[in-house]
């Protein structure tokens, strides 16, 4: 990470804090407004996938029905679950859309996420063995962590996790590797796994079982239409999330860097290491609506609270208050950000000797 | 607050594994708000049908709620819930109508007085036009005609005589057979809401007496005093009902204990107006957690989770830095003071994050 004096990274603050202070101020009915359009987009390719759904022995009505059942879970998931948890909408005071009651449609359920994700992820943002969304404890990304000959197999890990992304997710807060570990027991765990289990099993009865016996005559093409819808939306989140840490320039972090010296981490260098540890994506109005608006990853780790359909126009002077200090401005196509998670998947697969006479996969 | 739950519970439990939500029908409202808001579901919706002028700073709505809701007695208040520029707010006004025209005509009334600053009461009067659809929730408060019907003296002030303005009608219509008196304090003659109707009231039944009184019309300001009390006949058997500014409602309490009025026939609401200025150095005050039944005093600028932590109690936290919104909740009333923008929340029902909110003044949390 960058190195800046204490004296730079208050600017560094007070710089970020105007921009904020700007869209907190202008916040009202356009963001009100803006976000009741998506939750109406949602709602009527929800409704309209599974009307259509029953009709998929029509082949086209099949491809519509499931790309719509895809569609309205992908934009339920990010831009406006993801979002609301977030907190970015609390203001409008309305209950529907608040991030302490919202319930979003997958299996990890919303209290296991807001506080791995909204809490753990945020507050300890790529700092190694702190944030557990880094590899999400089943990858090696970084030198940080040994190489054991498990990782060389990590690329079908990876293929595993993004096929089944909404349970990894669910089952996140299991912490797998600690239980592994022994450093906790299974049993402080029952908790979790009731509320997990509840949450999933809601999820897999909705869409294996209440609907396609709905439909009973045509059942299988309803599963299958909705296995279809679940999986359009598990490979492309995981996929927008892979994109906004894990790629080549991302930069991981010690706890030392933080709080070394028993020092407390101060606003402006949490701002830095949010910086430095998210990248972007460019794309057109479509892909930013169905990242959730994580193709500004950037822009939501410094203000996971802002209305995300904001980031796109505060993109420039978070641009310019990078190039003011220094920062590098992680941005590129969506091809070519995957392309280098790709890469930093395969590369830390590799023992690290072996992977030093491999120039093609450097990636530090 | 408008939430209404009276769902059967197996169509609960598939409404949530379904939709995510315990209410699963308002899982459409967005769709429905579309095709005709007076359809949603989430609260009720009334719509406005007419708009009528007062006096120079009140008006009457006349609101049509949607037909599920379920009515209410005389001197009842609602909570109206309206968008002002994307945020949700919720006020509590009294129905000022009589019950039967709800009964009749499936309309009531609410009589609102702008308040100097007021957000919600400004923007009513402004913006709000016939033919808009607001929220509605369920009436409550137990300032309510006694039964069986014994003689009543009103005391009230200002804007304070809503509640008892749908008392009134509501006894006229009903035949109420008891000596009923009224003394209403007003700045002038100008500023009595519905003076003319009250004194028609007055004119067409013998047993009510208005007495409308204004404070500010002559050289020394005219309040409550005891000879107003030594007019009453038989004070002592009547029931006494007080609503109007805070002032006022102290005065009558000393005035009718001199008397000897025993406590429980007084009967007194009033809402205290919102809180104006926002002086950052009165923070603090008590705090009440609701629902751990506890209150405790705070000084200064201690955040609400510190306040909170202090007293033992565990909200949900996470960063403490007002970034992660674990810590957010229920705010029912009070003002407070966002550390991280310096502005201040209205004295409603909000939403807010614990570890940045500060206190200014009586606050209290739905925790
Ligand atoms: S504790 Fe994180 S926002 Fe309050």
């Amino acid at each position: 990470m960058k190195q800046m004096t204490e004296a730079q990274l208050t600017e560094l603050e007070q710089d970020l804090n105007a921009i904020r202070n700007d869209v907190l101020a202008d916040l009202g009915e356009r963001d009100a407004r803006y976000i009741r359009r998506v939750v109406r987009l949602h709602r009527t390719l929800e409704v309209g996938g599974r009307v259509l759904m029953p009709f998929g022995f029509i082949p086209p009505v099949f491809v519509a029905a499931t790309v719509a059942l895809g569609l309205s879970k992908i934009i339920e998931n990010m831009e406006i679950g993801h979002n609301v948890m977030h907190g970015q909408y609390d203001w409008m005071n309305d209950p529907s859309l608040h991030s302490q009651t919202y319930e979003w449609d997958t299996a990890c359920s919303s209290d296991s996420w807001r506080r791995t994700h909204n809490y753990e992820h945020h507050t300890y943002t790529n700092i190694i063995g702190k944030d557990r969304d880094y590899g999400y404890a089943v990858l090696r990304l970084s030198d940080d962590e040994p190489w054991r000959p498990r990782h060389s197999l990590q690329f079908i890990n990876y293929i595993l996790l993004s096929t089944f992304f909404q349970w990894g997710v669910g089952l996140h807060e299991l912490e797998t590797e600690r239980l592994h570990r022994r450093e906790i027991t299974l049993r402080s765990k029952l908790p979790f796994l009731k509320e997990f289990f509840r949450k999933g099993g809601r999820q897999a009865f909705k869409d294996y079982v209440f609907f396609p016996l709905l439909t009973f005559p045509v059942a299988p093409i309803v599963l299958a239409g909705n296995i279809g819808a679940n999986l359009i939306r598990n490979l492309w989140s995981s996929t927008v999330i892979f994109c906004g840490h894990f790629t080549q320039d991302a930069e991981t972090f010690t706890e030392e860097e933080c709080w070394g010296d028993g020092k407390n981490e101060s606003k402006g260098h949490w701002y830095l290491r949010q910086l430095s540890g998210s990248s972007n994506f460019t794309g057109g109005r479509w892909v930013h609506l169905l990242s959730g608006h994580l193709s500004f990853q950037m822009e939501h780790h410094v203000f996971p609270d802002l209305p995300a359909h904001r980031y796109p126009e505060i993109s420039d002077r978070v641009r310019e208050v990078c190039a003011k200090h220094g920062i590098h401005y992680n941005t590129g196509s969506f091809a070519r950000q995957y392309g280098t998670v790709l890469k930093r998947i395969a590369a830390f697969s590799l023992p690290d000797r072996l992977r030093a006479r491999l120039p093609a996969l450097d990636v530090a | 607050m408008l939430a209404r739950q009276n769902h059967s519970t197996p169509l609960q439990w598939l409404g949530r594994q379904l939709f995510n939500r315990d209410d699963a029908s308002a899982f459409f409202d967005p769709l429905l708000a579309r095709i005709n808001p007076m359809w949603v579901q989430e609260y009720t919706p009334a719509r406005v049908q007419r708009i009528i002028r007062d006096t120079s700073d009140t008006q009457t709505f006349v609101l049509k709620p949607a037909r599920r809701w379920q009515g209410f007695a005389a001197g009842q208040h609602v909570n109206i819930c309206v968008e002002i520029d994307g945020v949700r707010h919720h006020r509590t006004f009294s129905l000022s109508s009589s019950t039967t025209l709800w009964h009749d005509e499936g309309l009531v009334t609410l009589t609102i007085k702008r308040l100097p600053g007021g957000r919600v009461t400004n923007w009513l009067h402004d913006q709000l036009k016939s033919g808009a659809v607001v929220g509605l929730s369920e009436a409550f408060g137990d300032f309510l005609i006694p039964e069986p019907v014994r003689p009543i003296l009103f005391i009230a002030g200002g804007s304070g005589i809503t509640p008892i303005l749908s008392q009134l009608k509501t006894m006229a219509v009903h035949g109420f057979r008891a000596p009923v008196t009224l003394l209403y304090f007003v700045r002038d003659h100008d500023h009595a809401i519905a003076g003319e109707h009250l004194q028609n009231l007055a004119a067409l039944h013998d047993l009510l007496t208005v007495k409308i009184v204004a404070s500010q019309g002559g050289s020394e300001p005219r309040y409550l005093t005891q000879s107003d009390l030594n007019e009453i006949t038989d004070l002592g058997c009547r029931d006494i009902f007080l609503c109007g500014p805070q002032g006022l409602m102290a005065l009558a309490g000393e005035l009718l204990d001199a008397k000897g009025v025993s406590r429980d026939k007084i009967h007194s609401t009033y809402f205290s107006a919102p809180q104006t200025d926002l002086d950052s150095e009165d923070l603090g005050g008590k705090v009440r957690f609701a629902r751990s039944n506890l209150d405790v005093d705070s000084t200064g600028d201690a955040p609400l989770l510190e306040i909170a932590e202090a007293a033992g109690l565990t909200p949900q936290h996470g960063c403490r830095m007002g970034i992660c919104h674990q810590c957010s909740c229920r705010k029912t009333s009070g003002t407070v003071v966002n550390r991280l923008t310096g502005q201040a929340s209205g004295p409603g029902e909000d939403t807010i994050q614990l570890c940045i909110s500060i206190p200014q003044g009586p606050v209290s949390l739905d925790i």
